[in-house]
C-alpha cells in the first residue's frame, strides 16, 4: 500500500514539475500581454498597470475573430476528413497488410519532403485549380500534412486485443465492415481521438502553407501572429495576447473532450 | 444516404465559390505604419475612380517568400506589390515586373520626383523603371543627445581621446566614441551600458548594418566595373570594426540580433547609438514606447550610410495593370504623398523632405532627406538575395569571433565575384 | 476446403483495398503532383528565372550537391539536432505519459497545461522565447544572475544557440509524444499487471519487462513520427536564428529553402530534398521492419 502511494506521489512529482516548465513561460507571456512593449522588457520586472488594451486591439484592429474562424475550419475541416480515411487505411494496413511495405511507404514518403519544397509545385496546381485563397484549398493541403502520419500511427491501435473482439463479432454474423464499425471503432475510440487532436493541432500551427496558399479572407491565427513582425519591431506584447487567445477555447472544451475520454476507455474496459 | 452526398457536394461547391466583385485590385504591403496611413485614405480613391482596394498586409520577413511562387504563376493574385530594392534585378531577370516608363510618359506622370539616388536602386534597372520607390529604409546613426551634452561626458572625454565631445562626422570619432561609452556602470564586473548596439544575425539583418561600417570605412562593395572590392585592407577594417562593436560595444546576444532586439536594447536606454533605420528613431524618441524618448538624435553615419527603399511594382502576373497604374499615379501623387508625409511616412520625394508644412511637423525632415540622399546602396542584380545569404554569413562568422576577419573579407570576395560572374557581368 | 480459404482471402484483400481507396485517392491528388514534380525538377537545370524544363542535366543536381560548401554542416547539425530533440523528447514523453496513466487528480488541469505549448503556433512560440532569453534584456538572464550565475548568451553563442533551438523545439513539442504515448498506454490491457502485482514485482521492473515490451509499437511509430517531423523543423531557424550565428542551426529544411527561394535553384533544391527523401526513406524501411518483427 505505501508503495502505491509513493508510486502515485512521484507521479505527481513528475507532473508538477513538467507542469511548471510549460507554465511559467505561458504566465510570463500573460504578464506581457497585460503591459505593453516597453514596461515588458523592463529589468526588473516592473508590473505596470494591467491593462486590457492589448485584447482590445487584437479584435478591434487586426480582426482576430475572422482569422480564427478561418484556422478553426480549416483545422476542423483537415481533421474532420482525415481521420475516417487515416482510420480506414490504417485498419487495412493492420489487418489486410494491403500494398504491403510499399504502399506504406509511399504514405508516409510525402511528409519526408521538406513543406518548402512542396508547396511551389502545390501551389502551381492549386492555382489552376483556383483553390487558392480557398478554405477548401487550405484544408487539401494539410490533409496532405496529417493523413500520412495518421495512417501510421493508428496501425499500432488496430493492433492489439481489439482483434479479439472482432473475431467474435464476426463468429456472431457481423460483416467486415459491420465489425469494424460497431465494434473496432468504439473501442479504439480513445486512441483515435488522441491521434484526432494531433492532426488538429498540425493543422492550427501551419504557417508555411497558409502563407503561400492563402490570402487575406482565408488568412489563420499564424499568419495574423505572424503579422505582429513589423518594421517597428516585434510588438510583442500585442502578439502574446492573440496567442493567449488563439490557446483560450480549446481550453473551454477540453473539460468536455475529457469526458468522451473517460466514456471510451471504460468501453475498453469491458471484456 | 443521397441527401448526404448532396449536402457534403454543396458545401465542397460553396467552399470552392468566389464570389464575383466590383472591380477590385489587390495590393500586397508590409506591415507598417505608413500601410495604415493608406488604408485610412482609400475611400477618397474608390470616391475618385469607383476601384476598390483590398490591402493585403504581412510581416516584411515573409514578403520574399510569399511574393515567388506568386510571381511565376501566369496570373497571380495581387495587381500591385511592394518589392524591396535589392530584389529588382531578380525579379527582373525573371520577367516578373512591368516596365513603368511608358506607362508614365502617356499619362504625364514626372517620375524625377524621386530623390536621384533612390531612383536609381530602387526604382530603375540599367535605366528602365520598374519600380516607384514608396518607403525609404536609410539608415542612420541615432545617439544619445543628452549625453553628448553632459559636460561631465565631455570633459572625460576630452582628456582621453584630446578631441571634443560631438554629434560624430567622422567614422574614427564614432569609433572612439562607441569605446567611450561601453561601460560597467553598477560596478559587478559586467558591462551594462553599451557603446552602440549591433545586428548582427545571419542574413540581412548583418548585412544591412554591417554595410554601414564598411562604408564609414571609405570601402565599398564594387567599383564602376562591377569588379568586387571586399578584399581591400577598408572592407577589412570595416568587418573588424563591426567583429569589435559587436564582441566589445554591444552586448552579449548581438551576434543574434535583428534589429528587434537591438533597438529594444536602445529603448530600454541601455546605450549610447545604434545605426538603424532612420523610421525607427521616431520609435526610439517617443518617450511612450522608449526611455530614451526625447533625449535622441539622428545624424547620416559618418561616411555614408546604407540607403535601402521599398517600391511599388506591378507584376507582370497582375489582373488588372489599368487599374494598378491608375492608384499608383494617386498614392504618389504630391498631394497624397504630402499627406502620408505629414502622418509620419517615410518618404521618397525630394521636395517633401523640404516641405515647410512637413517641416514644422517632423523637424528631423531636413536631416532624414540628408540620410536618403547621400546613402548607398547594396550592388543590385540578379543575384543580390544570394549574395546577402552568402556575404551575411560570412561577417555573422566574423562578427561572432568564429573567423577572423581578414578571411572573412577574402570569403565574402570569392563569393560576391562567383555570383557576378554568373549573372554575366564580369567574368 | 482450399477454395473456401482463398475466397475468404480474396474477399479480405478486396476489403482492405476498399477502406484504403478513398484515403489514398485523396493522398494522390494532393500530394502526387508535388512529389513526382520535385522527383522530375531534379534532373534538370530549373531556376525561378528560367522555369522551363528544357536544360536536362541528368545527375549534375546530385553532384554538385557534394560540391556545396556548408551542406556537410547542415547536415551534421541536422542529425545531431533530431538526436538530441527525440532522444530526450521520447525520454521526457514517456515519464509524463507514465505519470499521468498513473495519476487520478488533477488530471484535467495537467491536460491542460501539457496541451498549451501544442496549440502556440511557432512564430509566437519564437518570439516569445527570443524575449525570454534576450542576453541582456531577458528574464532568464536577469534570474539567473539572481541566482549568481553568469547570464548566457542563448542566440549569439554558436554552440548555446545550437542547445537553446533544441530546447525550445523540445519545450514546444514534447507533449505531442507525450500524447501519442498515451494514448498508447491506455489501449494496454490489465491482465500482466495484475499477474506482475500478486507476483509483488517493483514499478520498475513491472516497467521494464511489461510496458516497455507491450508498447513497442506505438513507440516505434511515434519515435518515427517524431523523428521525420524534427526532420523537417523550420518555423524555429526561420524566426529565431536564420541558420546562424555561422552555420550553428542551419539545419537541412532551411539550407534547402534558401537554396530555393534565395538562390532560386529549384533543380538543385529539388535535388537535395530528394536525396533527403531517400535517406529517411531508408531508414524508414528498417524501422518498418523491426516494427513488424513485433508485429
Amino acid at each position: 500500500m505505501r508503495r502505491g502511494r509513493l508510486g502515485g506521489l512521484a507521479a505527481h512529482g513528475v507532473l508538477v514539475v513538467f507542469c511548471a516548465i510549460i507554465a511559467l513561460p505561458l504566465l510570463w507571456m500573460l504578464r506581457v500581454a497585460l503591459t505593453d512593449k516597453l514596461t515588458a522588457y523592463k529589468l526588473p520586472p516592473e508590473w505596470g498597470s494591467p491593462d486590457l488594451d492589448n485584447f482590445v486591439a487584437i479584435f478591434v484592429e487586426a480582426q482576430f475573430h475572422w482569422y480564427f474562424l478561418n484556422s478553426a475550419v480549416v483545422a476542423i475541416g483537415s481533421t474532420v476528413i482525415a481521420l475516417p480515411l487515416a482510420a480506414m487505411m490504417a485498419y487495412a494496413f493492420a489487418r489486410y497488410d494491403t500494398g504491403g511495405a510499399t504502399l506504406r511507404l509511399f504514405v508516409l514518403s510525402s511528409q519526408m519532403m521538406p513543406p518548402v519544397i512542396v508547396v511551389l509545385p502545390m501551389f502551381a496546381v492549386f492555382l489552376g485549380l483556383h483553390l487558392i485563397d480557398t478554405w477548401a484549398g487550405l484544408i487539401l493541403a494539410h490533409l496532405s500534412l496529417s493523413l500520412p502520419f495518421l495512417a501510421w500511427l493508428l496501425v499500432a491501435f488496430f493492433q492489439g486485443d481489439v482483434r479479439i473482439l472482432e473475431q467474435a463479432a464476426r463468429v456472431d454474423g457481423a460483416t467486415r465492415m459491420q465489425a469494424f464499425l460497431r465494434v473496432t471503432l468504439p473501442v479504439t475510440a480513445p486512441g483515435l481521438l488522441a491521434a484526432g487532436l494531433l492532426a488538429f493541432i498540425i493543422s492550427w500551427n501551419d504557417f508555411l502553407f497558409a502563407l503561400i496558399l492563402s490570402g487575406k479572407p482565408t488568412y489563420t491565427l499564424p499568419m495574423a501572429l505572424s503579422a505582429f513582425q513589423t518594421q517597428r519591431g516585434v510588438e510583442i506584447a500585442v502578439m502574446a495576447a492573440g496567442a493567449i487567445v488563439a490557446i483560450l477555447p480549446v481550453f473551454v472544451l477540453l473539460p468536455f473532450m475529457r469526458r468522451y475520454l473517460i466514456k471510451g476507455l471504460s468501453l475498453g474496459a469491458l471484456k | 444516404m443521397k441527401r448526404l452526398l448532396a449536402f457534403a457536394a454543396l458545401a465542397v461547391a460553396l467552399a470552392f465559390a468566389m464570389p464575383a466583385k466590383a472591380q477590385t485590385i489587390r495590393i500586397l504591403m508590409e506591415t507598417v505604419p505608413d500601410t495604415e496611413m493608406i488604408r485610412e485614405m482609400l475611400p477618397e480613391f474608390k470616391e475618385a475612380t469607383g476601384i476598390d482596394v483590398e490591402i493585403e498586409a504581412i510581416s516584411y520577413i515573409d514578403m520574399h517568400t510569399k511574393l515567388v511562387p506568386q510571381l511565376i504563376a501566369p496570373t497571380g493574385t495581387y495587381d500591385v506589390i511592394i518589392v524591396d530594392f535589392y530584389w529588382v534585378a531578380e525579379f527582373h531577370a525573371a520577367g516578373w515586373l512591368m516596365p513603368l516608363d511608358d506607362l508614365a510618359k502617356r499619362d504625364g506622370f514626372d517620375l524625377s520626383v524621386y530623390v536621384p539616388k533612390v531612383m536609381e536602386t530602387t526604382g530603375t534597372v540599367d535605366g528602365v523603371t520598374y519600380m516607384m520607390p514608396f518607403y525609404n529604409y536609410a539608415m542612420g546613426l541615432v545617439y544619445r543627445k543628452d549625453l553628448l551634452e553632459d559636460p561631465a561626458e565631455q570633459a572625460a572625454f576630452k582628456e582621453k581621446y584630446g578631441i571634443d565631445l560631438g554629434v560624430p562626422k567622422t567614422w574614427d570619432e564614432f569609433r572612439k566614441q562607441m569605446e567611450f561609452f561601453t561601460r560597467d556602470t553598477d560596478g559587478d564586473g559586467e558591462r551594462d551600458f553599451f557603446g552602440t548596439v549591433t545586428q548582427a544575425q545571419r542574413g540581412d539583418c548583418v548585412m544591412m548594418q554591417s554595410s554601414n561600417f564598411l562604408y564609414g570605412n571609405g570601402a565599398r562593395y564594387y567599383d564602376e566595373n562591377w569588379n568586387p572590392t571586399l578584399d581591400t585592407p577598408e572592407a577589412i577594417q570595416g568587418i573588424t570594426d563591426f567583429a569589435d562593436a559587436t564582441m566589445k560595444y554591444s552586448p552579449p546576444g548581438s551576434e543574434g540580433f535583428c534589429f528587434d532586439e537591438a533597438v529594444a536594447v536602445m529603448t530600454q536606454g541601455k546605450a549610447y547609438s545604434i545605426i538603424t533605420f532612420n523610421n525607427l528613431f521616431a520609435t526610439i524618441n517617443n518617450p511612450e514606447t522608449s526611455a530614451a524618448g526625447g533625449k535622441a538624435g539622428i545624424t547620416p553615419v559618418p561616411g555614408g550610410g546604407l540607403m535601402g527603399a521599398w517600391g511599388w511594382a506591378i507584376p507582370n502576373s497582375s489582373p488588372d495593370k489599368e487599374a494598378a497604374w491608375t492608384f499608383l499615379k494617386w498614392v504618389e501623387s504630391y498631394d497624397i504623398a504630402k499627406r502620408r508625409a505629414l502622418k509620419g511616412s517615410a518618404m521618397t520625394q525630394t521636395a517633401l523632405f523640404t516641405d515647410p508644412d512637413i517641416v514644422a511637423a517632423r523637424p528631423e525632415a531636413p536631416v532624414l532627406g540628408e540620410l536618403v540622399a547621400t546613402g548607398n546602396a547594396f550592388p543590385v542584380f540578379t543575384y543580390t538575395v544570394q549574395f546577402v545569404e552568402e556575404v551575411g554569413r560570412e561577417i555573422n562568422l566574423a562578427a561572432s569571433g568564429q573567423k577572423d576577419p581578414a578571411e572573412a573579407a577574402k570569403a565574402s570576395q570569392e563569393a560576391f565575384a562567383e555570383l557576378l560572374r554568373k549573372d554575366g557581368k564580369i567574368d | 476446403m482450399a477454395a473456401a480459404v482463398t475466397s475468404l482471402a480474396r474477399r479480405d484483400r478486396r476489403f482492405g483495398l476498399l477502406l484504403t481507396a478513398p484515403g489514398l485517392a485523396a493522398l494522390i491528388f494532393v500530394v502526387m503532383f508535388p512529389l513526382g514534380f520535385t522527383v522530375f525538377t531534379s534532373f534538370f537545370e530549373y531556376t525561378l528565372m528560367h522555369l522551363v524544363h528544357d536544360t536536362f542535366v541528368g545527375v549534375h543536381n546530385y553532384t554538385s550537391i557534394v560540391e556545396e560548401e556548408y551542406l556537410g554542416e547542415a547536415v551534421w547539425v541536422t542529425f545531431k539536432f533530431v538526436l538530441a530533440s527525440v532522444v530526450i523528447e521520447f525520454c521526457i514523453g514517456m515519464a509524463v505519459a507514465l505519470a499521468l496513466n498513473r495519476v487520478t487528480r488533477f488530471k484535467n488541469i495537467y491536460y491542460l497545461i501539457l496541451l498549451a505549448p501544442l496549440l502556440m503556433n511557432p512564430v509566437v512560440v519564437a518570439q516569445l522565447w527570443r524575449m525570454i532569453l534576450h542576453s541582456e534584456l531577458g528574464i532568464m538572464n536577469y534570474l539567473l544572475g539572481g541566482l549568481g550565475i553568469d547570464g548566457v548568451n542563448f542566440l549569439g553563442d554558436p554552440e548555446a544557440a545550437f542547445w537553446t533551438v533544441v530546447l525550445v523545439d523540445i519545450w514546444h513539442q514534447v507533449s505531442f509524444m507525450a500524447i501519442l504515448l498515451l494514448a498508447g498506454l491506455s489501449a494496454l490491457p490489465r491482465e500482466p499487471y495484475e499477474a506482475a502485482r500478486m507476483d509483488g514485482a517493483s514499478a520498475i521492473r513491472t516497467f521494464i519487462h511489461i510496458t516497455l515490451p507491450l508498447m513497442r509499437p506505438v513507440i516505434a511509430v511515434a519515435v518515427l513520427l517524431r523523428l521525420i517531423f524534427a526532420l523537417k523543423t523550420f518555423d524555429i531557424i526561420y524566426i529565431m536564428t536564420k541558420g546562424g550565428p555561422g552555420a550553428a542551426t542551419d539545419l537541412i529544411s532551411y539550407f534547402i529553402y534558401r537554396s530555393a527561394f534565395f538562390g532560386l535553384d529549384l533543380g538543385r533544391a529539388s535535388a537535395m530534398s530528394v536525396v533527403l527523401l531517400l535517406g529517411v526513406l531508408g531508414l524508414t524501411m528498417y524501422l518498418y521492419r523491426y516494427m513488424r518483427s513485433l508485429a
